[in-house]
């Protein structure tokens, strides 16, 4: 073996080391959250082993955790709700926050610098006090209790941060590209859309994740801006489990755990893209 | 190249839909947050007392609470900055260093900010736990018998140091995922033309990820300042604020005055805190254009 | 221009599918019920929900329950609702006297004393019941003198003890600590047999207060209460330096289980229901949780230990527990009310109590509760009077941080006590 072999073994097993380290420590509470939906009530607290029972007790741990949870939670219809306002959430704030910070980064118009940096303030107000001005707003469009103003709310709530991060985004990406096509007769939407939009792909797949990732775990507003249960989002279904005094921990779990997938799957679907940029030779040739 | 006016209206339309909805449910909330915030007023009661700016001024000058609550933040928000970023980019770095298990890597260091806070309350709470906890469990068998029942997030000392770490562990995938996005963003061909050069992975780094990574850096820190500063849930759950307010920062504090029918000083204090945060994110953006200028 | 034409077709476009997503939902189905009820008692929507049906085939009025928890959630959803005047038939503010008597003087809240006089329905309720829902005449809100809520249930405080762990340090199970000193010699004897002796949610701030309020009446009496709230006693009065050396003296002999200070009560009941601590000041409601976090759990209950040199009798935190509210500008007032008054007939009451383990607040019904239950159901009589006044939360909650501060060690009583006084002094040149 040569010295340059047992440098490169050496130098990937330290990188393996440190982020096995950081990794075990993520993976643990996902470890205990599914381990505790498979217990009982009392098992959680007396027995405080990581598995729910002896291995060979498998199929004897509490598996009707989850369907007892999805049942008694209504998770049917939560779900759906979710997904709609998630989907239709995310895909408007991207649209939306990609077209004005393309504008903001490359575009002419009147007041652009006074508009940014409006808009980069109202990132920095705390929500507790904007709550009450807001539900009456509802009100006055006659908006509450409907998926639309919910909806109105979720959108203008990620486009701050959407803007800036994309606005950053195009500032880095190269021009040159755009200008042949603004010079080939492109019109400066269809350089948008078909140029800088594809190129801002690790960006929009970050916004994706985290906006998903907002609106899918988002329950104040929800709670406060709808009455029918019929419009309700999936966390309204996880708070049945969590009563004023008591707390039914197994199906809690059950619950969350069930929860979570989806917003895994997005982020399993969409980090494949962070990878896909430039880098990949989006601009070779 | 000249730009006609129907061409900067038909510019100004790219920005129009965002306009009209962070207009109606943006600005327009934050203004009537201003204006409730010169009301004495308990958020229920029809009337309304008109106090000029004494809410204001009894917050800056007669709360010190509120003030040590910003200072719990701005220690949070330290720690974040530093630990937490700089974690966040030595992740970033390495998991792009074609490494094998990459993509197992990406997912689970994710895996924290999908987490609800209801798991990662309990959880860390049971780490933290001064009778049985896991923490002084590992210290008390590697020897430090004294940490039998040290309760970390019930100690002054500690308190604050402990939720920090959480705060950071919960929210450095963040981080690592705009940086991640970011350095797909700097051509391979500036490498492999430094490689050519002989130049090392630290002058790579110096040289070409780091000031091509300003830009995102900024996102990052501006990220981490907002969420940082901001920060409500993990306190709330792991604290309440305790030991004896030694973990209040300004989200609970304003939390605390309006579930006490202060409605009106509450918004007072948030827009002071809005302002303190304007003041700290503008700083910033303004020190990374320079930055950016300068090199 | 094209491009013109793109991006306004573009906008458009947008605008068109957000009214698409308004117009595809259904009309406003107004739920189709006669009385709605706002509430945040998630553990017993089931129970409640099989009344509601019981009521339906009884009267043919259809009641509709609907939960919103936690109750921080469920408090703004009810002050957003009364801002927008879109409460429900019945709902509770949730908050301290000061609060209600807000949303009474707005007009939100119907007057029952009315209704509570008609065939004596205010006498089927313990009298400590409808404490926190009546306001006495010349009471610092100006409301009315009246009753304003209908109360479900009661609860009181007291403090479990854990029967195993007490042999285990060789003390008589059946013979608990009744005065302070035993108390604190109990503390010890636990504490020696490697047992954490005391636990309760100290970190939600109220727990501790009302630890420290049965100390208030058994050295003050009412006047003496009366008085501190008045401004009249300072709080570095000895007697309130006393009960803040109850605290140090807790802490000094080894009482509090390690993190009290930041323990919300659901982490103290289950520290108590899993045998880390063997005593537990807790709530009626604890029956409920200990039985289902650990069912094999032997324990008792006892009430507060007093101090020997209380000139008062020792009073316990309790009374009203959870209570109802009744829209007042509702056009189905009268039959919320009504539902209300059937509610708390003796059937629905034992049916409520022995689903939801809860204290009914309909004393007829205290015979057939099971025996732990019985032991504080007997001892509403020893809870809080009701006073006319209380403090303002601002000190309420200085109080409770420094009693917390004294358990961490960071100030002594008298400090403590101090630091009380000038944040009175504070509030009530503020009031004035």
């Amino acid at each position: 073996m040569n010295i340059y072999k047992i440098k490169r073994i050496s130098t990937s097993s330290v990188i393996h080391i440190i982020l096995g380290s950081v990794a075990l420590t993520c993976v643990f509470p996902v470890f205990w959250m599914i381990s505790s939906s498979l217990k009982t009530q009392d098992q959680i607290f007396t027995k405080m082993s990581l598995l729910p029972g002896s291995l060979l007790d498998i199929f004897n741990w509490k598996w009707g955790n989850y369907w007892e949870a999805f049942v008694k939670a209504d998770f049917g219809y939560y779900f759906a709700n979710s997904l709609f306002y998630t989907v239709v959430g995310v895909f408007f704030v991207i649209l939306i926050s990609s077209m004005a910070a393309y504008a903001f980064s490359r575009l002419e118009f009147h007041g652009k610098t006074f508009l940014f940096y409006l808009l980069i303030a109202t990132l920095l107000i705390p929500i507790p006090g904007v709550f009450v001005p807001l539900y009456l707003l509802l009100k006055n469009l006659g908006l509450l209790d409907t998926r639309t103003g919910l909806l109105l709310c979720y959108i203008s709530n990620g486009l701050a941060f959407a803007i800036f991060l994309l606005k950053g985004f195009f500032d880095e990406l190269p021009r040159e590209v755009e200008e042949a096509a603004l010079i080939d007769g492109c019109s400066r939407f269809g350089i948008y859309w078909r140029i800088a939009l594809p190129l801002a792909k690790p960006a929009i797949a970050t916004l994706i994740i985290m906006n998903s990732l907002t609106i899918w775990n988002e329950f104040l507003l929800a709670l406060v801006v709808l009455q029918d249960k019929a419009k309700m989002p999936i966390q309204r279904g996880l708070m049945v489990f969590q009563g004023t005094f008591i707390t039914d921990y197994p199906l809690l779990m059950a619950g969350l755990t069930i929860a979570t997938i989806p917003i895994v799957i997005v982020y399993l679907l969409m980090q494949k893209h962070i990878v896909k940029g430039i880098a990949s030779g989006a601009l070779k040739g | 190249m000249k730009i006609t006016r129907k061409e900067k209206l038909g510019n100004f339309l790219f920005v129009v839909p965002a306009l009209v909805l962070f207009l109606v449910f943006s600005l327009y909330p934050i203004l009537r947050t201003f204006e409730l915030s010169v009301f004495e007023w308990n958020g229920i009661d029809k009337h309304m007392t008109f106090v000029w700016f004494e809410q204001y001024k009894h917050i800056l000058f007669n709360n010190p609470a509120f003030w040590k609550s910003m200072a719990n933040a701005g220690i949070i928000t330290l720690l974040a900055l530093t630990l937490q970023n700089g974690l966040a980019l030595i992740l970033a770095l390495l998991v792009t260093k074609n490494i094998k298990g990459e993509n197992i890597y990406r997912t689970i260091f994710f895996l924290p900010p999908v987490l609800s806070g209801i798991v990662v309350g309990l959880i860390w709470k049971f780490v933290f736990d001064g009778n049985f906890g896991i923490l002084n469990h590992f210290l008390v068998n590697i020897g430090f018998a004294s940490f039998t029942d040290f309760a970390w997030l019930s100690e002054i000392k500690t308190a604050l140091l402990s939720v920090g770490v959480v705060h950071m562990w919960k929210g450095f995938g963040y981080g690592f995922i705009i940086l991640l996005a970011g350095l797909q963003t700097i051509p391979v061909e500036l490498y492999e033309a430094a490689e050519v050069d002989g130049a090392d992975a630290w002058q790579q780094f110096k040289n070409i990820t780091f000031p091509l990574l300003i830009p995102i850096f900024t996102i990052v820190t501006i990220l981490t300042i907002l969420g940082s500063m901001q920060i409500f849930d993990l306190i709330y759950s792991m604290t309440r604020g305790g030991p004896a307010g030694h973990t209040h920062v300004p989200i609970t504090k304003i939390y605390e005055y309006m579930s006490n029918g202060e409605f009106g000083y509450s918004t007072a204090m948030a827009v002071i805190f809005g302002m303190v945060l304007l003041v700290i994110s503008g700083a910033q953006i303004y020190a990374s254009k320079k930055l950016n200028y300068d090199r | 221009m094209s491009k013109l034409k793109t991006i306004a077709a573009l906008n458009l476009c947008l605008a068109f599918m957000l009214c698409v997503f308004s117009g595809c939902q259904p009309k406003e189905v107004k739920p189709k019920a006669d009385v709605v009820i706002w509430h945040w008692m998630t553990d017993r929507q089931a129970a409640f929900e099989k009344l509601a049906d019981d009521y339906y085939e009884e009267t043919g009025v259809k009641v509709l329950f609907e939960t919103y928890a936690p109750t921080d959630v469920y408090k703004n959803k009810i002050s957003a609702a009364a801002t927008a005047n879109l409460l429900p038939d019945i709902f509770n503010p949730v908050g301290d006297k000061k609060e209600v008597a807000s949303y009474i003087n707005a007009d939100f809240i119907a007057d029952l004393t009315e209704e509570m006089d008609k065939d004596n329905w205010k006498d089927v309720f313990f009298s400590k019941a409808l404490g926190q829902n009546s306001f006495e005449p010349g009471n610092e809100w100006n409301v009315k003198p009246g009753i304003y809520a209908v109360p479900l249930d009661v609860n009181a405080l007291m403090i479990y003890y854990n029967k195993d762990l007490f042999k285990q340090a060789g003390l008589d199970p059946e013979n608990y600590p009744k005065t302070w000193p035993e108390f604190i010699e109990t503390g010890k004897k636990l504490r020696a047999a490697n047992i954490q002796p005391f636990v309760s949610g100290f970190g939600e701030g109220w727990l501790i207060g009302a630890f420290a309020q049965s100390y208030e009446w058994n050295l003050f009496g009412k006047d003496g209460v009366l008085k501190v709230l008045e401004g009249e006693i300072p709080y570095t009065d000895p007697r309130w330096v006393r009960i803040f050396r109850l605290f140090e003296e807790m802490k000094n002999n080894k009482l509090f289980a390690s993190g009290i200070v930041t323990m919300v009560n659901k982490d103290a009941e289950r520290s108590f229901a899993t045998g880390k601590s063997a005593m537990a000041f807790n709530g009626s409601w604890g029956v409920n949780v200990y039985n289902s976090m650990n069912p094999e759990l032997n324990y008792g209950v006892m009430p507060v230990p007093s101090l020997p040199e209380g000139k008062f009798p020792l009073l316990m935190f309790g009374g009203e527990g959870s209570s109802l509210f009744v829209n007042k500008s509702s056009p189905n007032r009268q039959k919320a009310i009504d539902f209300l008054r059937w509610m708390t007939q003796s059937g629905p009451q034992t049916f409520l109590a022995k689903e939801t383990l809860n204290i009914p607040s309909n004393k007829n019904c205290a015979a057939d509760l099971p025996p732990m239950l019985k032991v504080f159901s007997e001892n509403i009589k020893n809870t809080f009077e009701v006073l006319p006044k209380i403090e303002t939360w601002q000190v309420v909650n200085f109080i409770n941080i420094n009693l917390q501060s004294v358990i961490i060690g960071e100030r002594t009583p008298q400090d403590a006590a101090m630091e009380v006084q000038s944040e009175k002094e504070r509030q009530m040149k503020a009031g004035k």
